[in-house]
Parts: C-alpha cells; sequence; structure tokens
C-alpha cells in the first residue's frame, strides 16, 4: 500500500502540504504491533466504532429533536413513527450507549487482567478513565433528553447527590437545575452538553491513541517485544481481525436492535415525565448499576452522614482505577503468570457483577448486605490486595520473548499460547 | 480459553437473569400475567391487520370514552390497512365521546370541526384537569401504554406489555376476593393491576361492539383485537423493523464469513513462519 | 492580571447556569384559599415546582402528636435539624396547629410521600397516621417528623408561608420580622 500511495501525483501532491497519507502509511504498515494479540485487543477499536455511530446518529436525530419539556417526548415519538427511518436511527442510538458500554467495560477488564495499566502506559490508562467519565456524564445526560419518567426521576436522583456537598451543596444543586427543580432549563442545558461531550471525548481519545503508539500495545505475556520477530505490521493483519470482530459483533447489536430494541431499557420511560407522580423504581441504565448499588449501601460512617459517604464511596471507586498503576505492585504484567492474581481478577469481575445486580433491586434485606459485602470487596481488592500481592506473590517464570513463546506453543500443543487466559 | 469465556458467559446470564427478578413487594402481591401468542411476537411477528382493525373499532367505540391517543394520526390508519378514502370518513366521525377538533374560524374565534387524516385522533378532554373532575380519576393516554407496562413489546423474557394489559383487561376483574374494600367510589378490583384498585370500570364484555367484518365479539375476542390494536399504535413501524433486520442479519452472517476466510487467509503467513520455525 | 481577566470572562457564563428571572418570577408566592378544607384533608399545590402538602389537622390528629411515647420512634422529635423556620419550631412544626404546610419531597431521595392519615391499617396497628414513601418505605408523622429505621435522615421541610386574612394563606412569603430561606435548610 505504502507503495501505490507514493506513486499517485495527486497523493503525492496533498501529502506534500498534509502528510496524512504518510501518516496513515506509518501507522498502520510500518507502526510494529505484538504479533500474539488475542481478541480481546479487538475491543478498544470497537469502542472506537461505537464512538464514531453513537455521534452519527447523535447528530441525525438532534436533526428532529425539540428540547422544550412539553415537546420532548411527542418529538421522539415523532421520530419513531414519522421521520423516514427515525425509529433506525434511534434504535441504533438508545442501544449503541449500552454496547458502548459493554465494548468498553470489556476492554478495561482486559486492562486490568494484562496489566496494560502497568509502566509506561500509566497515562494512557488514565486518559482512558478520563474518557469513561466523559462517556458516563455524557449517557446520563443523554437518558434525560427524552423526557421520560425514568429521564425525570433519575435525573432528580442524581442531581439531588450534590446536596450532600456540606455547606455549598444546595447552592450547586440550585445552579445545576437552573431553577428550583429539574425543568426546563436543566433539560436544555443537558441536551447543549449531551451534543459537546463526545467531542471531548474524540479529544481525549485522540490524546489516548497518541500515547498508544509512544510505546505500542501491550499482549497477552505482558513482555515487552524485543525485536521484528516479535511484531508484524498493524495492516493487513489487524485491520482484517478487527473488521471480523466488528462483524460478529455487529451481529449481536443488529439482532438487538432489529428485534429487541427495547430489552435494556426500562418500561417506565415510555410514561411521560410526570414532576408529581414517582415511579415505584427509580432504576438508572444497566450501566450504571455497580455504581448505584456503592452509593446506596454505604451507612453513616463516623461524623459523615450515609448519603455524603454514598456520593464519595462511588466517586471513590473511579479514583481507584485512577491510580491503579501505582496500586498494583507487582513488576509482572499480564495475569497469565500471576496464579494468585489470577483468581482474585474473577473475584472482582464477579464482584462487578454482583454489584451490577444490587444495583437493580430495592436497599431492603439480603439486598444490603450482599450490596455492602460488595462494595468492601471492591475497595479491599485495590488498596489493600493489590499493593501486598505485588510484594508477596511469586509469579510464573516469564518467557523469554514473544515469538520464543509463541513458537514454543507451536512445538508443544497445550502450552502457552493455546492455553489462552 | 473456550470453557472458561464459556462458564464466564454463562455466569452473567446467570447473573443477568437474577436482575430481572422483581423483588418489591408489590410483585409479591400481583400475580404474574399468563403469556399469550401475539400475531407481533418474535423476529418474524408481523401485526394481524384484520385484529387491529377491530381493535380501533373498540378503541373508537370504547375507549376514547374516556382514553386520549394524541400521537396517532387518523392518517395513520392506512398503514393498518384502510384506504385513503375509508380513513377520511373516520375521520370526519367522531368517536364515541362525540368531541371535534378545536379549531379557529376565519375571524380568529374558537370553533369546532370535524377531524382529517392529518389531524391526531381527538382526545375525550381538553386537559387532565378536566377528565380528573369527570372521572375522579386521569386515564392514561394509550398511544404507547403497552410499552410502558411491564416488559414493553417483544422482552427477551419476562411479562410482556400486551400479555399484562390483555390479563388486566380480560382476566383481572373476576373475582373480587371477600374482603376487597374499594379505597373510593370510583375503584374496581383488579388482580393484575399494582395495588388492585384500578378506577377503570371493566371496558369489555360479550358483544359490547358489533364488528363490522362479522366476527363474533367474545370477551376475548375483544381483548386480543384491542390489544393487537395497542401495539400497531406503541409501534407502527415494528413489521418494517423485522423486515429490515432479517435482511441485515443475513448480509451481517455472510459478511462474517467472508472476513473469517480472508482473516485466515491473511494470518496463514503468519502461522505458517511459526510453524516452519520449528525443528 | 491574566487570572482577573479570565475569571472577568467566566463569570458571565457561569452566573447565567443559575436561575434566570423568568424562572425566578415563576417562582413567586402563592395564595391558598383554605376556607373549603375540611378536618382531616390535604390539598397539595406546586410552588416553585415542589408539592406543598396543606393538611388540616384535627385536635384528634393533633394529640398524639405530643405523646412523649410517640417522640421516641421518631428521629427528630424536637425538630433540632434545620429543616423548618423559627415560627415552625415547635410541637406541631407550623404557625397555627390545626394547619399544617410541609414541603412533600421525601427527604431521602426526592419522591413525593402519600398522605396516609389513618391510623393503623396496612402499616401496622401501631401506626399512627401520617405520610408514607412508596419508593423506599420512609416514613413521618403527621407533623411531618421522620421516624427512626427509615432511609430518610431529616423531617419533612416547612416552606415560609404566612396567613393573610383566616383562611389564606401565601406560602413562599415569611410572616413579618422573619427572613427564612427554604434554601438554606439542612436538607430538601
Amino acid at each position: 500500500m505504502a507503495n501505490s500511495t507514493k506513486q499517485n501525483p495527486l497523493v503525492r501532491w496533498i501529502d506534500y502540504r498534509l502528510p496524512i497519507f504518510s501518516f496513515m502509511a506509518h501507522e498502520l504498515n510500518e507502526y510494529p504491533t505484538p504479533r500474539n494479540l488475542s481478541y480481546w485487543w479487538n475491543f478498544g477499536s470497537l469502542a472506537g466504532i461505537m464512538l464514531v455511530i453513537m455521534i452519527t446518529t447523535g447528530i441525525f436525530l438532534a436533526m428532529q429533536y425539540t428540547p422544550h419539556v412539553s415537546m420532548a417526548f411527542d418529538s421522539v415519538e415523532r421520530i419513531m413513527r414519522d421521520v423516514n427511518y427515525g425509529w433506525l436511527v434511534r434504535y441504533i442510538h438508545m442501544n449503541g450507549a449500552s454496547f458502548f458500554f459493554i465494548v468498553t467495560y470489556i476492554h478495561i477488564f482486559r486492562g486490568i487482567y494484562y496489566g496494560s495499566y502497568k509502566s509506561p502506559r500509566e497515562l494512557l490508562w488514565m486518559l482512558g478513565v478520563v474518557i469513561l467519565l466523559l462517556m458516563m456524564a455524557t449517557a446520563f445526560m443523554g437518558y434525560v433528553l427524552p423526557w421520560g419518567q425514568m429521564s425525570y426521576w433519575g435525573a432528580t436522583v442524581i442531581t439531588n447527590l450534590f446536596s450532600a456537598i456540606p455547606i455549598v451543596g444546595n447552592d450547586i444543586v440550585t445552579w445545576l437545575w437552573g431553577g428550583f427543580a429539574v425543568g426546563n432549563p436543566t433539560l436544555n442545558r443537558f441536551y447543549s452538553l449531551h451534543y459537546l461531550l463526545p467531542f471531548l471525548i474524540v479529544g481525549v481519545v485522540m490524546l489516548h491513541l497518541i500515547a498508544l503508539h509512544q510505546h505500542g500495545s501491550n499482549n497477552p505475556l505482558g513482555i515487552d517485544r524485543k525485536g521484528p520477530q516479535d511484531s508484524i505490521p498493524f495492516h493487513p493483519y489487524y485491520t482484517i481481525k478487527d473488521m471480523f470482530g466488528l462483524a460478529v459483533f455487529l451481529i449481536f447489536y443488529a439482532a438487538m436492535v432489529f428485534f429487541w430494541p427495547n430489552a435494556l431499557g426500562d418500561s417506565q420511560n415510555y410514561i411521560e415525565a410526570n414532576p408529581l407522580q414517582t415511579p415505584p423504581e427509580i432504576v438508572p441504565e444497566w450501566y450504571f448499576l455497580p455504581f448505584y448499588a456503592i452509593l446506596r449501601s454505604v451507612p453513616d460512617i463516623l461524623f459523615i452522614p450515609a448519603k455524603l459517604a454514598g456520593v464519595l464511596a462511588m466517586f471513590g471507586s473511579i479514583g481507584l482505577l485512577f491510580i491503579l498503576p501505582w496500586l498494583d505492585t507487582s513488576r509482572v504484567r499480564s495475569a497469565r503468570f500471576r496464579p494468585i492474581y489470577k483468581w482474585f481478577f474473577w473475584v472482582l469481575v464477579l464482584d462487578a457483577l454482583a454489584l451490577g445486580v444490587v444495583g437493580a433491586h430495592r436497599p431492603e434485606g439480603w439486598w444490603i448486605v450482599i450490596g455492602r459485602a460488595a462494595t468492601l470487596y471492591y475497595y479491599f481488592h485495590f488498596v489493600i490486595l493489590l499493593p501486598l500481592l505485588g510484594k508477596f506473590e511469586r509469579p510464573l517464570p516469564l518467557p523469554v520473548s514473544i515469538s520464543a513463546a509463541v513458537l514454543a506453543s507451536h512445538r508443544r500443543p497445550g502450552t502457552v499460547a493455546s492455553e489462552k487466559a | 480459553m473456550m470453557r472458561r469465556t464459556l462458564i464466564a458467559g454463562g455466569l452473567i446470564a446467570a447473573l443477568v437473569v437474577a436482575a430481572a427478578m422483581p423483588s418489591r413487594a408489590q410483585e409479591e402481591e400481583t400475580p404474574t400475567p399468563p403469556k399469550q401468542y401475539w400475531s407481533f411476537d418474535g423476529p418474524f411477528g408481523t401485526f394481524d391487520r384484520a385484529s387491529a382493525q377491530r381493535g380501533f373499532q373498540i378503541f373508537a367505540e370504547v375507549c376514547s370514552q374516556c382514553h386520549s391517543m394524541n400521537l396517532v394520526h387518523y392518517g395513520d390508519l392506512e398503514r393498518l390497512g384502510f384506504s385513503p378514502e375509508q380513513v377520511k370518513a373516520i375521520a370526519a366521525k367522531p368517536f364515541v365521546n362525540g368531541k371535534k377538533v378545536a379549531d379557529i374560524d376565519d375571524e380568529g374565534n374558537p370553533i369546532e370541526r370535524d377531524a382529517r387524516p392529518s389531524d391526531a385522533f381527538v382526545a375525550p378532554f381538553a386537559n387532565p384537569k378536566q377528565a380528573l373532575a369527570t372521572l375522579h380519576a386521569i386515564p392514561p393516554d394509550l398511544s404507547v401504554i403497552v410499552k410502558a407496562r411491564a416488559g414493553g413489546l417483544n422482552p427477551l423474557f419476562g411479562v410482556s406489555g400486551p400479555d399484562y394489559v390483555y390479563a388486566l383487561l380480560i382476566e383481572g376483574y373476576a373475582n373480587p376476593p371477600a374482603d376487597f374494600k374499594p379505597a373510593s367510589p370510583t375503584s374496581n378490583y383488579d388482580k393484575y393491576f399494582p395495588g388492585h384498585q384500578i378506577s377503570m370500570p371493566p371496558p369489555l364484555s360479550e358483544d359490547r361492539v358489533t364488528y363490522a367484518d362479522g366476527t363474533k365479539a367474545t370477551e376475548e375476542q375483544e381483548g386480543r383485537d384491542i390489544v393487537t390494536f395497542l401495539a400497531w399504535a406503541a409501534e407502527p413501524t415494528l413489521e418494517e423493523r423485522h423486515r429490515t433486520g432479517i435482511a441485515a442479519m443475513l448480509f451481517l452472517v455472510s459478511l462474517t464469513g467472508v472476513l473469517y476466510a480472508g482473516k485466515r487467509r491473511i494470518w496463514s503467513d503468519v502461522h505458517r513462519d511459526e510453524h516452519d520455525k520449528e525443528d | 492580571m491574566g487570572a482577573v481577566g479570565a475569571a472577568a470572562v467566566a463569570w458571565p457564563l457561569i452566573n447565567s447556569m443559575s436561575p434566570a428571572r423568568d424562572t425566578l418570577a415563576a417562582g413567586a408566592p402563592v395564595d391558598i384559599d383554605i376556607s373549603h378544607l375540611d378536618e382531616g384533608q390535604q390539598i397539595v399545590v406546586l410552588w416553585r415546582s415542589r408539592p406543598i402538602f396543606i393538611m388540616h389537622r384535627s385536635a384528634a390528629e393533633l394529640k398524639p402528636l405530643q405523646d412523649p411515647q410517640h417522640d421516641r420512634v421518631l428521629r427528630d422529635p424536637n425538630s433540632e435539624q434545620f429543616q423548618q423556620p423559627d415560627y415552625a419550631k415547635n410541637w406541631h412544626r407550623s404557625v397555627k396547629p390545626e394547619l399544617l404546610v410541609l414541603v412533600g419531597i421525601c427527604t431521602h431521595l426526592g419522591c413525593i410521600p402519600i398522605f396516609t392519615p389513618d391510623p393503623g391499617g396496612n402499616l401496622g396497628a401501631d401506626w399512627p397516621g401520617g405520610y408514607f414513601c412508596p419508593c423506599h418505605g420512609s416514613k413521618y408523622d403527621l407533623a411531618g417528623r421522620v421516624f427512626q429505621g427509615v432511609p430518610a435522615p431529616f423531617n419533612l421541610p416547612v416552606p415560609p408561608y404566612n396567613f393573610v386574612g383566616d383562611t389564606m394563606i401565601r406560602i413562599g412569603e415569611n410572616p413579618p420580622g422573619s427572613n427564612y430561606d427554604l434554601s438554606s435548610i439542612e436538607q430538601l
């Protein structure tokens, strides 16, 4: 590909003035990628594609949506009924949020398992956490826009959280609302910010990719590339693999969009927002459930009231992710060579799922107990376990190099490469 | 690797099912509506046109006495198989509530006129307060009611909105318990309504309407027809969605196959190199 | 100097997000005629987009509020926490005992509690009558005081209000001599 682009005179003319073609050629052809990346490495590109899909569908929805409390719900229904393919654009956008979070969560857990956050990729990791926070803010505001019961009451509950801040809490909430309750000013500003934030995400994603390309991708073995025998060019190997992964992903995504488009949502949101009628359950979308569980599981602690403690615990759980590179003291990256850490990783996955289930239920009876245990485990895992494990765990011997390990696995089937994860 | 992924996937599926189990006390008191089979169920579902048209007749002659359906326009009925002439005639004849469209005449004074196909279904009340004053309750708008109840239209699992609405209308009113105390003079017992106190009196009964197509109007028939109509009203584009979905799935599956073959071919030299280097 | 300039640019933008003049005007005081409000009844009016409960308490309903046994099941029986103006910091949490005025928003997570004035019933034999929040089960008595052992942390707030005549109350305005501001309470 590099040669053919350089021969085309138009390409050469443009490239001389704005070197996008040689930039692309370098990043795709010459950029060395570990030869042993597994399918767990597809999820970064899937997340990037989801961002593009969300922005595209979002822009077309924005052409038809009206951000006023008396018209928002009806404008969405008009999109569903009267706008050509409006139902399709809306359902792609609505389910796209869920799928964006699915691929992002898998992408994050991949990083946690293989130690992708360790030196020299700490900034890459932290930029990723920033992207996650921006995604959460964007998704929260986006859910308010259809102005259903869950939109309104979810917004009320979550904005009310800021009143937990001592002294200035109530004033901050009034400022956030632009009024005395969630209302038209709130809806309008959420629309404005929901349109803005994805473009901030694009910017941070670019920084994320620049940081990635500095030192290249991690790999399932967690060891550095030693030389050209350890790597292959990104194109065509990972371009085709990413495209194949995308096609598989699209099968699941399309199945939801076309056949079960409301399965991940809450039917209550098809009732127009009514400030005078509280729904029997106020539940956020599934991707927020673990955080909602943490928020509601914290009781009064010493002199800190439960509400403030819950808010701190919830934001703290993401804050811990930020400092993960420094919490994990192990010198070994990949969990493949960390036999004890490997088990605790899966406990963490189960813990996150358990928190999600707890978040979907009322905080009563056994759910409170499980929620508190799961929150405690989450904090224990990051604050106590990781720093200690690095010191006391005896890792398995690392392979000499990536290519050596791959060769070894081909010689003896049932070893390193075939025994994935 | 595969085994572990499968175990993980199984665990996740189990947890998702657990999450879907309702926990509120209300759910334990309110029985689960029985599962019904609808023409619009499943990936190949469509709207039984004849049933939906009969359902529209029920809406026009029974439900519209109290309920609005503000998001459906008379012209939309063409999607149900009515001809443009039929639609014009339907629009011009008021529903059982007798209301016409509020408009202004050439001097700017408020008047009432017959509906046109481009108008939305005329509501029985001008605003919720009027409904409350007349009925001592506010009947919900029915435009998306089956999507707004239980699991909505076509859930992955659990009770669907149509199942809930059907059960509430057809089975729920029967056999109130001996100790049932109405909370207000307008309360009725319904087994499936949360709290069991519903302001709507039983709207359907045998031969409540005389179907234009001659079908026998048993209570169950009326229930199935009105729910089919409500499902159409909630999502008239359902059939287009299903058709497009099947085409999309066929395309994506073949695309996946092609790309998989391409991936294997492109990677064959990498894997071959690794084999070749064996001694 | 750069910082001053930056602050000067930022302030109008930030301040524009605070409630606008029309929003504030919509929050002006409302006059409510209570002459037709019978004993034991409640009406709900909107002031500043919030539901305000106005209840006419009978002598029978007022009596249990002073019972020390009843105080024991309450989290804050003497309204120590700042959820009401001084003129409502008393055992009936109101200006006149027979008229209760509350902001009808549960102090837990903002749902609207249900008016449940009849003793006993579904809430148990020792339910004295009051408010029950359907969202997470918080309970308040007929003075808006929160029970112990429920998620809500504070008593239901009392909004600023004043009698203008015997049968008219003005929600949003204090009696002369008070400058109570609803946003200064512990928590809505």
